[in-house]
């Protein structure tokens, strides 16, 4: 009788130290691996054994290259007519079954223009004649919805242009001057939008402008899990990258950024600098800035044209201050340089 | 003839596996090359966050791959926004393998927190935490907190429980059967408490590709089979050594309702551990009258017995110690998978005891389970049980 019970006690405990065991060990497993080491966001430096998971500190291999795009102006292929009229042709191919790393290990269905998000920068003259012909490559219908001036038959809203294949000339005088997005319009538009169909068309007064070190920032969102929540943000499509990769200017110099907001979900953005103030040319209409601060704020396809110059050489950030955003990768560096050649001209626009 | 008896046995062997092979050949035909007969779809990738826990200066997320498809673990966020982070042992999860999402951030006690991790199609999934509190080390300040904790809830409402023996021991016959119908009530109340909580920690914690509740029955139901097994084994072997069959039964109350108070244990220091409760004397007071009704359970059977105090101490403890190991396991090492196998284990435990009680029952009042003591016995053990569990 004795030992029965014993027995049982026997059994019972070690049924639970046996369980016990089970139920710790996982945590030791994985011990004894390499160490690797990361940066936190407020500078600390942790050790792991395992994966570094970093949008902001790992160099991915994205299709899709900020750098290149950031002072990248399309002016065409440019021919005058019989009147003395420039003529700038340009041929914008639509597509909508690219899986892009828009972050390291994030792919996502982009619908682009020319391949990328955002599309190619359109630049012209005010009074240039534009002639876009557009191939629709992609699976549904998209077309090109200017803003600006110009004919209703040419607006991309009412000639939705048929997928594999389907074509469309837009043809109309630049204008007005100033900065200006395109982007598809067929409905159901905020999905045609959030994917990607969208660029920057840039129309210069003919007098044209001081000269500069110029540069396009298109302020997105990226909707990865189609819950009408951004899950990322950025200037120029890639978050994190221009804080990972610093544009470099010179002290001394005009900065003239052309920045369009085409965030959607979101009411507004906005766009702070660090260490400095811009002169703001709400939609680059006026010759006159408006504004003389670090901090504008955009509702939906709100743009303008921002200039600047830095007397102190250094790294300065530049992010919006709806601090979600910077948070989600609509965050960068200028890393001013002292300049080399302070009176070295710079060419504009060619 | 050893030639047909040959014959036979292949045969009967071939009977056994020809059907194997057509299930072989199915599964091939469905899922081999070329077979895309039910390439229905797109498999969706979904993770679920099984565990937080707030330590130094970093937010730990235990990551399960609960979804159909490997996925990898890219982004991981606090509130929204992304952080670096470190996951551990790395981020490529085949099904159901899990991993440690490391993310540095500087949390505040008390406050709540949503974790959120991405993976690679940009499909986000966040679990919010409703108070952070410092993850638990087990540090021996703690381990005896646990113990005294688990000593309060478990050992000694059992003890004192057990102090109605003498008073079981003087009744009549009919009220003797009151008791154990009263135990057997106690018991299936506690049945359904256990279920109810594995239920619940398979809802908030689990995803839905364990199936929580089949999990719970099928848990519950081999449980009860395999302590139904050797509970009978018990008895027999009583039978022919000096134990006597009410002592046997009782050992078998103490053995469930052991497995039952590590489930309530488990679920004490894992609540501790998440810092959703707040431990009043007040809830230990509740706990204890609850638990009290425990030692009532085991003392019942006992009581036609002749009292060895050494035995009753013993069947107290083996009922209420697990209390302590569970409440140490579930601060220390929670795992939401193993507290609903214990819990449903508990129940099953639970449930073999009452089936035994009732045939013990029906043996002693003459194959009637119908009189008025035996079915008031069951209805006040429900009430009993359902009164002190408001107090908690």
């Amino acid at each position: 009788m004795k030992i029965t019970r014993s027995n049982t006690m026997i059994l019972l405990v070690s049924i639970i130290v046996g369980v016990s065991l089970v139920a710790v060990f996982p945590t030791f497993s994985d011990a004894q691996s390499e160490q690797k080491t990361f940066v936190t966001h407020s500078g600390a430096v942790v050790r792991t054994s395992g994966e570094v998971i970093d949008p902001l500190y790992t160099v991915s291999t994205v299709d899709f290259d900020p750098d290149e795009f950031l002072r990248n102006f399309e002016y065409g292929r440019v021919s005058v007519s019989e009147t003395g009229q420039t003529i700038r042709e340009y041929t914008i191919v639509a597509e909508d079954d690219k899986i892009q790393e828009i972050s390291p290990g994030v792919f996502y269905n982009v619908w682009t223009f020319n391949g990328t998000v955002p599309g190619p920068t359109i630049r012209a003259t005010e009074g240039d004649l534009l002639r876009i012909h557009f191939i629709n490559n992609g699976s549904k219908e998209h077309t090109m919805h200017f803003h600006g001036i110009h004919p209703a038959g040419m607006d991309g809203v009412f000639e939705p242009v048929g997928g594999n294949g389907g074509q469309f000339v837009y043809e109309f005088e630049a204008g007005p001057v100033g900065v200006h997005p395109y982007h598809c319009h067929v409905m159901p538009l905020e999905e045609h939008i959030v994917h990607g169909l969208y660029g920057v068309f840039i129309v210069d007064p003919k007098e044209g402008r001081a000269p500069a070190d110029e540069m396009v920032m298109v302020l997105n969102g990226l909707d990865t899990d189609f819950d009408t929540e951004n899950n990322f943000y950025a200037a120029n499509t890639i978050p994190f990258y221009y804080q990972h990769h610093p544009i470099q200017i010179n002290t001394h110099e005009l900065i003239r950024v052309y920045v369009v907001n085409m965030v959607e979900f979101d009411p507004i953005n906005n766009f702070h600098l660090h260490g400095n103030l811009y002169k703001y040319y709400p939609t680059g209409t006026d010759v006159v800035p408006s504004f003389y601060t670090d901090m504008i704020t955009m509702s939906q396809t709100e743009r303008g044209i921002m200039e600047f110059e830095y007397e102190y050489p250094g790294k300065y950030l530049f992010h919006a201050h709806k601090v979600e955003f910077s948070e989600k990768g609509w965050v960068g560096i200028f890393l001013v340089k002292e300049n080399p050649e302070i009176n070295q001209d710079i060419e504009y626009g060619t | 003839m050893e030639l047909s008896n040959n014959s036979s046995k292949v045969k009967m062997i071939a009977s056994g596996i020809i059907p194997f092979v057509f299930v072989i050949i199915m599964m091939a035909y469905i899922f081999g090359p070329g077979g895309d007969l039910i390439d229905l779809g797109i498999p969706l990738p979904e993770v679920t966050i099984e565990k937080v826990d707030f330590v130094d200066s970093e937010i730990h997320a235990t990551v399960r791959n609960t979804g159909p498809i490997p996925v990898n673990i890219v982004v991981a966020d606090v509130n929204d926004r992304i952080h670096p982070a470190a996951v551990e042992p790395d981020g490529y999860l085949e099904r159901y393998e899990t991993a440690l999402v490391r993310i540095p951030f500087e949390w505040n006690e008390a406050e709540p927190y949503t974790v959120g991790i991405t993976v690679g199609d940009g499909t986000r999934f966040e679990k919010e935490i409703e108070s952070a509190a410092p993850a638990l080390q087990p540090t021996l300040d703690l381990a005896v907190f646990f113990a005294i904790i688990g000593t309060y809830v478990g050992i000694i409402p059992v003890m004192i429980g057990l102090l109605w023996l003498p008073f079981i021991k003087k009744i009549s016959k009919s009220k003797y059967h009151f008791f154990l119908a009263l135990t057997a009530g106690l018991l299936l109340f506690l049945a359904f408490d256990s279920i109810e909580e594995a239920v619940d920690v398979s809802n908030e914690n689990l995803a839905g590709s364990f199936n929580g509740i089949l999990l719970i029955a099928t848990v519950i139901v081999l449980s009860f089979l395999g302590l139904y097994y050797s509970g009978e084994k018990l008895v027999q072997r009583a039978k022919s050594s000096k134990l006597a069959k009410p002592v046997a039964i009782a050992l078998m109350i103490s053995i469930s309702i052991g497995l039952h108070n590590f489930g309530e244990g488990l679920a004490i220091g894992a609540a501790v551990g998440m810092g959703s409760i707040a431990f009043s004397t007040f809830l230990i007071v509740g706990f204890a009258l609850h638990n009290t009704t425990e030692g009532i359970a085991i003392a019942a059977p006992m009581s036609r017995e002749k009292v060895m105090i050494g035995k009753l101490a013993a069947m107290g403890m083996i009922a209420g110690s697990p209390a302590i190991f569970g409440a140490w396991i579930g601060g220390f090492v929670y795992s939401p998978f193993t507290s609903v196998i214990f819990l449903s284990i508990g129940a099953g435990a639970i449930f073999q005891v009452i089936v035994i009680l009732i045939k013990w029952l029906r043996d002693e009042g003459d194959k009637n389970l119908s009189s008025a003591s035996v079915v008031s016995g069951f209805a006040v053990g429900m009430l009993v049980m359902y009164l002190t569990s408001i107090l908690i």
